[in-house]
This record gives C-alpha cells, sequence and structure tokens, in this order.
C-alpha cells in the first residue's frame, strides 16, 4: 500500500468514520510518517470538537426584530408610493380618455353654441348632447371605481 | 422541537404573529450567530450576517412549505448568505495576523489549554475557502450530523463527507506546514 491511499483514509479514521482495516492497519503501523499524519488528525478532530460556539450578543433578538420591523416598514412604503402612482396613472388616463372622448364628439363646440344660444337653443342643446351621455356616464363610472379601490386599499394599509 | 410545535410556530409566524417571531430568533438565534460567526471571523460583520438571515427567514416564511425541517431550511439559508458574503471579497489571513482576538475562549475552553494552537487553528481555518470553512462550522456544532448538512447544502451524504474530510486535511496541513 502506498502512502497516498492511507493518508486518504486518515480522516475518516480520526472522526471514527472508518475502521482501519489489515492494510491501512499493518501500513500505519510501519509507516511513521502516516501515523504521525494519523495522530495530528486525531489532534485536530479533538480541537474542532473543542472549539468553542459563540453565542448571539445579548440585545441580538431585539436588535434583529428591530430590523426586521424597518424593512417590513420600507417595504410597505415602497407598495405604497408604487401603488399611489399607479393610481395616479390610471387617474390620468382615465381623465385623457374623457378630454378625447369629449372633444371628438364635439360637445366642447355644442358648449359653446349653448352658451350663445341660451334660453330658446337649451332643448335643442340637450337633444344633441344627449347621445353622448352615457359616454360620460360611463367614464365617470370608471373614475369613482379607481376612487373607490383607493380609498379601500387605503383603509386596508392603515389596519 | 417536534414537528408539531415547529409546524405551529411557522404557521403563526406566516400570520403575522411577532411574537412568534421573536420565539423563532430566540430559539435558532445560537445556532445560526455560532454557525456564521465560526465562518466570519469580525464579530460585527458576524452580528449583521446573523440578522440578515432573520430577514430572508422572515421574507421566506410564506413560501416555507414545510417540506424540509425548519432547521435544515434555516442552515440552507445561512449557507447561502454566508457563501455570497464570501464572494464579495475576504482578506487573506495569515496565522500571524491578531484579527481573531475577539473570538474569545470560554472558561471551560481554557481547561483544555494551549490556547496559541487555538488561536492558530481558527486562524488556519479563516483560510480555508468558503465552502470548506462552512463545513468544518456546521459539523462541529451540536446537533448538525452529516444528515442535516447533506440536506441544507442540497449536496449527496458522500460528496458532504468527502468534502469535510479534504477540509480537515487542508486545515492538517495548513497548521503543519505554518506552524513549523
Amino acid at each position: 500500500m502506498f502512502c497516498d491511499e492511507a493518508l486518504d483514509a486518515v480522516e475518516a479514521i480520526a472522526s471514527n468514520d472508518l475502521a482501519p482495516d489489515g492494510r491501512v492497519a499493518a501500513h500505519l503501523s510501519t509507516c511513521p510518517n502516516c501515523a504521525a499524519a494519523l495522530v495530528s488528525a486525531r489532534a485536530l478532530e479533538q480541537m474542532l470538537q473543542r472549539r468553542p460556539a459563540p453565542s448571539a450578543p445579548s440585545q441580538f433578538t431585539s436588535r434583529t426584530l428591530a430590523r426586521v420591523r424597518r424593512a417590513r416598514w420600507r417595504n410597505d412604503q415602497f407598495l405604497d408610493v408604487g401603488f399611489n402612482l399607479a393610481i395616479g396613472a390610471v387617474v390620468l388616463a382615465v381623465l385623457v380618455g374623457i378630454w378625447v372622448v369629449v372633444d371628438r364628439s364635439g360637445v366642447t363646440t355644442v358648449s359653446n353654441q349653448a352658451v350663445d344660444f341660451l334660453g330658446s337653443r337649451v332643448i335643442a342643446f340637450a337633444r344633441r348632447v344627449a347621445p353622448s351621455l352615457p359616454l360620460y356616464l360611463g367614464a365617470t363610472g370608471v373614475l369613482a371605481s379607481v376612487l373607490g379601490i383607493w380609498w379601500w386599499a387605503e383603509r386596508d394599509a392603515r389596519l | 422541537m417536534d414537528h408539531g410545535n415547529e409546524s405551529d410556530l411557522v404557521e403563526r409566524c406566516r400570520l403575522g404573529d411577532e411574537d412568534a417571531f421573536q420565539e423563532l430568533v430566540d430559539r435558532y438565534k445560537d445556532l445560526v450567530f455560532a454557525l456564521i460567526a465560526r465562518t466570519v471571523p469580525d464579530r460585527s460583520r458576524a452580528e449583521d450576517i446573523a440578522q440578515d438571515v432573520f430577514l430572508r427567514i422572515h421574507r421566506g416564511l410564506p413560501y416555507f412549505r414545510g417540506e424540509a425541517r425548519l432547521s435544515t431550511w434555516i442552515y440552507r439559508i445561512v449557507a447561502n448568505v454566508c457563501l455570497q458574503d464570501q464572494t464579495r471579497g475576504r482578506p487573506s489571513v495569515s496565522l500571524d495576523d491578531d484579527r481573531h482576538a475577539d473570538l474569545a475562549p470560554s472558561g471551560s475552553d481554557r481547561q483544555f489549554g494551549d490556547l496559541e494552537l487555538r488561536d492558530r487553528l481558527e486562524k488556519a481555518v479563516a483560510r480555508l475557502p468558503a465552502n470548506y470553512r462552512l463545513l468544518i462550522a456546521a459539523h462541529y456544532l451540536k446537533g448538525v450530523n452529516y444528515e442535516d448538512l447533506a440536506d441544507a447544502l442540497q449536496l449527496p451524504l458522500g460528496t458532504v463527507k468527502t468534502q469535510l474530510y479534504r477540509a480537515k486535511q487542508q486545515l492538517r496541513r495548513l497548521l503543519e506546514t505554518e506552524l513549523k
């Protein structure tokens, strides 16, 4: 048997994971270098087993919990800002949508005419505007829903 | 800690019970800190990393499915955090370096004498590759056996044993050559 083979088994023997078989035992009894390696490995094994395990500092739990709370607060803030930005973007999109709908349906022009021809033209104005009313009501409903969700989310976050 | 208590504690933590999380920290802080302090020589840095581990545990608990034991899952997080910390760069440590002086020996350890040799051991351990250091640190902590290590590191049992033997072989050679 060569020293390399015996030396490969030294750590396993020192930690009692391996019982030296006949060949290894014979080699260890005749080779001073390998025998010294086994002695050294056993000494190291004992030192590692006696190595002290450092305890956590006394304030560790409270400091850790404070850090967890801070991280959670930061995370909540981040989500809150992100949510508010998203809601703002949706509200803006709804407002732009309403403006486009109003502009394309010619309500602005109609409104100007209505101001000019108040009185006798009110009924005619109402007739012209009436077809666009469902669109206005729909847009208002979307806006109200968005604001409602916003309010609900803010209330939930405060609880 | 039996499995029933463990799953109950995890469930309470998941529901946002801060007392339950405090209980979890109290139960595992010494194990986590000892593991990290054995791989990271600087005690304040070790505390910082240990807090990182519990932060990750807090974030990860909603996704913990209970397939592994809680302790195994925690070891895995410790291993990941330690190995990530090592990849950020670690100064090489000489066996004559005094930076490990803050790892003060306990009273019982003094009975075994030869503090200088133990100091050398700490410095030699600090010079091992990160994965070897973690294996040595974990294996010689009470209650962490080969099977737990294999589960935590997601390695076959044979690989864990082989790596551990290689780590100890390297450590022995470091001590033998550098002490001469």
